[in-house]
């Protein structure tokens, strides 16, 4: 029976994100956690290859408030998820991120496809899947957007700029798929409910052999800003005016500003 | 426990509902609570006010723990014309004191707050999930079918909100009517909580509600309100459904027309709108109360219609409290056989309850506000009435009965006596 990971990262809702107008700093106060859309997709990948080739199906994730997150990535079709939740992984970069997976993936061990994300929802670095890859020492293979197990390996299409290309791979591997390749389904009642039975295996760095220092990120991100569109807030039929007159109010101010050519 | 198998299903973790969970799995029962949104709360709304009664009786010292905005100690009820606003002012310590506390609430955080106390008294609650039907088995309801599922249960409590078409169709109750329902739309602008304190003359965490009569509604039946919250403004309208047809404006647009009436804009300056939202309301009161109970089945909360609008007061979520109460104590009692004999005792206790004998005490109210004149010509009336007796311009003072009855002759004398008594009478 063939063992099967999906990555998955706990990402902040970019809805919920508010940008403050003035400093244009972002404000994460009222943020919810979900898990990034681009790795449902991944998920969804694993549950239906489980389904059809009766393989072992197990999420792995780690970060700094991943415990959130377990039963709903349950609810999502694979029987465990291994995670590993650490202060110190706030930061984390697709280095350490990748390093972390890893030691997880080795623990879990003979697993013979991992697949990721193309990258991830709140910074889409596309890095964590090939430093996967080259730490496992796997086969690494991007941007598929359709994926099948053959008895060697895996059989997958990529997209690529100027075309579709086809590939087989001999051995585990670590796959990156795009959101093309699937629509992941909500999660049923019954889904949700059996996912609160399911078992989940947490482990430390320790664990995995991985010391404090090398969890330190080599990327620091030293500033975001979010974009304000500049409002003027004028209303133009706040005088009661007819929605004709108003439009051809607004159409005059628009083309005094220089707005309509 | 079997696998698909419930105690209790309750459909929707709004008030009523999270309030039947928590005191069912307090009393033991396997309790599923089922919401449709991502979150408790999600797809709520209210003007924004808890009257903390009914509530302090099931968690006494709630208000210490559960995530309020302020404590109301003011009350305001204005008459608008286009240009003119009279209010009448009550502000007292003993409004938000000795078992009459109120409260601003924000839904999203409230209904979070006691669903998750259900959850920890032993429900599970599972959010983002419809429920399209009832499951039923030789004319009882014996469950719930969400999409492919079917999850089977002793007795399921509806408390899916005014429009719950799940008891509608069991046949329970009629699609709504228009005039039976109202439409509720409202901002919440952001505002830093000094400048509400300031703004509204309030001590730190004190709050103000206010409504509003007349130009809002541009002379149609309902009201507009204010809440303040922590740091924010809770405003809106809420007016009859029954002659949507003949409305020229949308409700956003009667929305931002309220926000920039004078009377209101110098309360909201400088804010910033962090979200709109609209709901229905249930409006009919007493007389529009569907069969509460049947075979393995209840309704509870804004389902059942429990919801008090006397016009200065606008009630739901101490009674969808009480009433969630009132349920559970009546399934406790059934012992596991939930026949519609046994569920009898839900209606009982609501008898016993100040839930319908409030809501029969104001029954004749509704129709008593389906009076334009008290959304038209009264705001106008008093308007001119108290213009004219601060207004100095130096001609001739006329004697004051002559003042005061002549824009009452405007409206009729007849009318408006007649109109006063059947207010007084209606409450």
């Amino acid at each position: 029976m063939k063992k099967i990971v999906a990555c998955y990262k706990w990402v902040a809702d970019e809805a919920d994100i508010r940008i403050d107008e003035k400093s244009r700093a972002l404000n994460f106060d009222r943020v919810k956690y979900k898990i990034s859309e681009y790795d449902r997709n991944a998920i969804e990948v694993g549950n239906s290859l489980k389904d059809k080739y009766s393989c072992e199906f197990v999420a792995v994730t780690c970060g700094a408030q991943v415990e959130s997150s377990l039963k709903d990535v349950l609810s999502r079709g694979p029987t465990n998820v291994y995670y590993i939740n650490d202060e110190i992984l706030a930061d984390a970069d697709g280095g350490v991120t990748a390093k972390v997976l890893a030691g997880i993936i080795k623990k879990i061990g003979a697993v013979d496809l991992v697949i990721c994300g193309e990258g991830s929802g709140d910074e889409y670095g596309q890095q964590v899947g090939p430093r996967l890859a080259a730490l496992l020492g796997y086969a690494s293979c991007t941007f598929v957007t359709k994926l099948d197990l053959t008895d060697e390996g895996l059989m997958a299409e990529r997209k690529l700029e100027d075309g579709i290309e086809v590939v087989q791979v001999q051995g585990p591997a670590v796959v990156t798929v795009l959101p093309d390749i699937n629509t992941p389904p909500i999660p049923t009642l019954k889904q949700i409910l059996g996912a609160k039975k399911k078992p989940t295996t947490k482990l430390s760095l320790k664990d995995i052999g991985l010391s404090r220092d090398a969890c330190a990120p080599k990327l620091k991100n030293i500033g975001v800003l979010g974009t304000v569109m500049e409002r003027k807030g004028i209303c133009m039929n706040i005088d009661g005016l007819s929605i004709q007159e108003a439009a051809e109010k607004l159409a005059k101010r628009l083309s005094a500003d220089g707005i309509l050519g | 426990m079997s696998e698909d198998r419930f105690d209790v299903i309750i459909v929707g973790a709004g008030p009523a509902g999270s309030t039947a969970a928590y005191i069912l799995a307090g009393a033991g029962k396997e309790v599923l609570l089922i919401e449709r949104g991502d979150e408790p709360g999600a797809k709520n709304m209210t003007g924004g006010r808890l009257y903390g009664h009914s509530l302090e009786k099931i968690i006494p010292g709630f208000a210490q723990e559960a995530p309020l905005e302020r404590r109301i100690v003011k009350e305001t009820v204005s008459f608008l014309t286009s240009d003119t606003s009279v209010s009448f002012d009550l502000q007292s310590e003993l409004l938000g004191s000795g078992g009459k506390e109120s409260y601003s609430v924000l839904r999203a955080e409230f209904d979070c707050w006691l669903a998750k106390k259900a959850e920890k008294a032993g429900a599970i609650l599972v959010t983002g999930i419809r429920v399209d039907d009832l499951f039923m088995e030789e004319g009882r309801v014996k469950g719930v079918i969400a999409g492919e599922d079917i999850m089977e249960a002793g007795v399921v409590i509806l408390a899916d909100g005014v429009n719950s078409l799940l008891a509608q169709k069991i046949g329970m109750k009629q699609e709504l009517k228009p005039h039976q329902a109202a439409v509720g739309a409202k901002e919440i602008i952001e505002l830093p909580g000094e400048v509400i304190e300031d703004r509204f003359n309030l001590h730190e965490g004190e709050g103000a509600a206010r409504l509003f009569v007349g130009d809002c509604t541009k002379g149609r039946i309902g009201g507009g309100f204010l809440y303040t919250n922590k740091k924010s403004i809770s405003l809106g309208l809420v007016f009859t459904l029954s002659d949507l047809q003949s409305w020229e404006k949308t409700v956003p647009e009667m929305v931002e027309d309220f926000k920039h009436h004078p009377a209101v804009s110098p309360l909201i300056k400088g804010g910033r709108t962090l979200e709109y939202s609209a709901h229905l309301v249930p409006e009919a009161g007493y007389s529009m109360i569907p069969k509460l109970y049947g075979d393995g089945v209840v309704v509870v909360g804004d389902a059942a219609g429990f919801v008090i609008n006397i016009g200065y007061m606008v009630r739901g979520m101490d009674l969808a409290i009480a009433s969630g109460e009132a349920a559970a104590k009546a399934i406790i009692s059934a012992h596991d056989v939930y026949t519609t004999q046994a569920l009898s005792r839900y209606r009982k206790l609501l008898e016993e309850s100040f839930v319908i004998r409030d809501l029969k005490q104001y029954s004749k109210f509704p129709a008593f506000l389906n009076n334009k004149r008290i959304f038209n010509e009264y705001p106008q009336l008093i308007a001119e009435l108290m213009t004219d007796f601060f207004s100095v311009d130096g001609s001739p003072v006329p004697p004051m009965m002559k003042r005061i009855l002549k824009p009452v002759k405007k409206v009729g004398l007849m009318k408006v006596a007649s109109d006063v008594w059947k207010g007084v009478r209606a409450l």
